[in-house]
């Protein structure tokens, strides 16, 4: 018996050592982030490297944030605009095409799961507009874009974000339908009510939480997508993922401090919103196959 | 259930006046779902992958005045993609890139997911801990990485003084490593994606099998390998083939990091297409790489849905029994 015990013991140490490992490992980063936004500019990259920043500064989201010019750094220059402006911009994109996303994908789940409008052939095939690498298209799509007016231009990325959430917005949310009886359904036609009004009164509100964790599960998506942000946006419409690659491209050396600003600003949203739908983020990133 | 329900209304047999307007509804039904979409498809894709098509035929780079004038070189382009090297070196990258993030997240992700599948104390901390790299914006994932990895950098520093050696590799600027760097990274920022998914698929496994084998005595190990394993098998295909093709993809960590330097070192076929779009400004050559990235892609992807088809199946069938399920 005491050996049983002893043993079982041994496991849950081995356990909370290599868990609390990866724990360090996974969240060092973005302590390293967090702080270096509070550092003053001769700890960036001081020698040894300052674990523990002090005295803590402000300047840096007082800089990158609101243009403060007290802090100005003369690398901020390159950047054509203010980071509160790509902050609006990437709101209502990212708001919008998921919107567009959630919208679409949950009539099409709603039209498969209860009357098969695709067939399950079908519905893989629709993968396909994630699965295929976006690069593949960007430089055609840019002419296409610029010869319809849409290139930097809020609606252009709209409509591409939304084409390329739409997969996991009508497996998501199929996912959800599929969970909910039909006999409410049948009730309600049985009663008259149109295969409209049963969708919009009955079956959407019927997987509410689904519904808000798919448009959140494709907001992070939106939120953070880079590549097409590159290609179609370039002085317009700038969203947050591109307003931070410009700190790159400076030449008087490394603004860690403000670059770390900025990033903080990005992810917070992120982690937020990821927190909130933790539960559902298995099923999300597996298209709904895997449920908790 | 779903599937039950369709084909009773559309078996042929005698339909009813009634079941033929029922079925004329739910045709109306679906096409002002789908329309709009397929419409929205034709508008966006179809020109899109024709110009593609166009621009792999006809040299024209940004130079060359109006692309629509620009002269036809046939199968040239094609030709010349396929025996350019560094094309050949850059599928070699992206094929090692994304087996070893892949395999790397894989592994990372089941150890962490298979010590965390019964409750315990601290769960949640550890659960909400590690989900947070995949929820940091890949850009911002680039330029922390870039705060951390300098040669004197934190990362070098705190693993000197654990190791009590003197570790100093250039992460960022030797091309031997530069390739991996970006992997860790990679596996790193992914880690939470296989995780998750493990964690749910080992949560889902029902618990009567087990407990049978625990009674009849079975070691840990053998529950392990002959009930939980093969049970486990359709997620462990889907984390595997979810991450592959998004790996395939991965653009912004690359790019933003290094731009596919130091040299070559980690220029994988999503940034040599766009360095040769957009910076050596051969558009027809990129379009034609793209081309044969996309059917190489499709085949790619084809192959996966196959296996993805297969594996939902014996999922949806796993959760039906489990009762927590749909039966569709």
């Amino acid at each position: 018996m005491m050996r049983k015990s002893q043993r079982r013991r041994m496991s849950a140490i081995v356990r909370y050592l290599v868990l609390t490992v990866w724990a360090v490992i996974a969240f060092f980063p973005i302590y390293w982030m967090i702080s270096t936004s509070f550092k003053v500019d001769t700890q960036w990259f001081a020698w040894p490297p300052v674990y523990f920043p002090h005295p803590l500064t402000l300047s840096n989201y007082l800089n990158v944030w609101f243009g403060a010019e007290e802090y100005a750094a003369t690398q901020y220059a390159i950047s054509s605009q203010k980071p509160l402006i790509s902050l609006l911009n990437s709101t209502i994109i990212a708001t919008a095409s998921t919107f567009l996303s959630v919208l679409f994908g949950s009539l099409m789940a709603y039209g498969v799961s209860r009357y098969r409008i695709l067939s399950e052939a079908r519905m893989f095939q629709l993968l396909m507009l994630r699965m295929i690498p976006p690069i593949v298209v960007v430089a055609p799509l840019s002419l296409y874009y610029s010869a319809l007016g849409l290139l930097d231009s809020m609606t252009g990325l709209i409509l591409i974000y939304f084409l390329t959430t739409l997969p996991y917005a009508v497996w998501m949310t199929k996912s959800f339908i599929d969970e909910v009886p039909r006999e409410i359904e049948q009730a309600a036609e049985i009663l008259g009510a149109t295969r409209w009004r049963t969708i919009f009164e009955i079956v959407l509100p019927l997987i509410r939480s689904g519904l808000v964790a798919t448009f959140l599960f494709i907001l992070i998506l939106t939120w953070s997508e880079y590549l097409l942000a590159l290609i179609i946006t370039k002085t317009q419409v700038t969203t947050l993922p591109i307003e931070l690659s410009k700190y790159q491209g400076t030449t008087e050396g490394r603004v860690y401090g403000r670059q770390a600003a900025l990033s903080v600003g990005i992810t917070i949203p992120l982690i937020i919103v990821g927190l909130m739908i933790r539960k559902h983020l298995a099923r999300g990133f597996s298209f709904g196959m895997v449920r908790r | 259930m779903s599937v039950a329900v369709v084909s009773a209304a559309s078996i042929p047999s005698q339909p009813s006046p009634r079941q033929l307007s029922r079925q004329r509804a739910i045709e109306r039904f679906r096409w002002s779902i789908l329309g709009p979409l397929i419409a929205l498809l034709a508008f966006v894709l179809m020109p899109v992958l024709f110009l593609q098509l166009y621009f792999s035929f006809h040299q024209w780079t940004v130079y060359l005045g109006s692309w629509w004038d620009a002269e036809y070189v046939g199968l040239d382009l094609f030709w010349e993609v396929l025996t350019d090297p560094r094309f050949g070196w850059a599928m070699v990258r992206s094929l090692v890139f994304a087996t070893g993030s892949t395999l790397g997240c894989f592994l990372v992700g089941f150890a962490l997911a298979y010590l965390m599948h019964r409750p315990f104390r601290g769960q949640p901390f550890y659960y909400t801990i590690f989900i947070l790299p995949m929820l940091t914006v890949p850009v911002v994932v680039a330029y922390t990485a870039e705060m951390l990895l300098y040669q004197s950098g934190p990362i070098n520093d705190l693993i000197s003084h654990i190791a009590g050696i003197e570790f100093k590799p250039m992460w960022l600027t030797n091309p031997d490593i530069a390739l991996l760097t970006v992997m860790l990274l990679e596996i790193w920022n992914w880690v939470p994606f296989s995780f998750i998914i493990l964690l749910a698929g080992l949560s889902a496994i029902p618990k009567e099998p087990i407990e049978a084998a625990e009674i009849l005595g079975a070691s840990k190990w053998r529950v392990f390998w002959e009930v939980q394993l093969p049970l486990l098998r359709p997620v462990i295909f889907l984390a595997l083939v979810l991450r592959f093709l998004e790996a395939m993809a991965e653009f912004p960590k690359t790019w933003a990091l290094l731009q596919g330097g130091p040299g070559t070192a980690t220029e994988t076929l999503p940034v040599y297409i766009f360095l040769t779009t957009w910076q050596y400004f051969q558009i027809s050559k990129g379009a034609a790489m793209s081309y044969i990235v996309m059917l190489l892609m499709i085949v790619i992807v084809l192959l996966a849905i196959r296996l993805l088809r297969r594996e939902k199946r014996s999922l949806d069938t796993m959760y039906a029994v489990a009762g927590q399920g749909p039966a569709g």
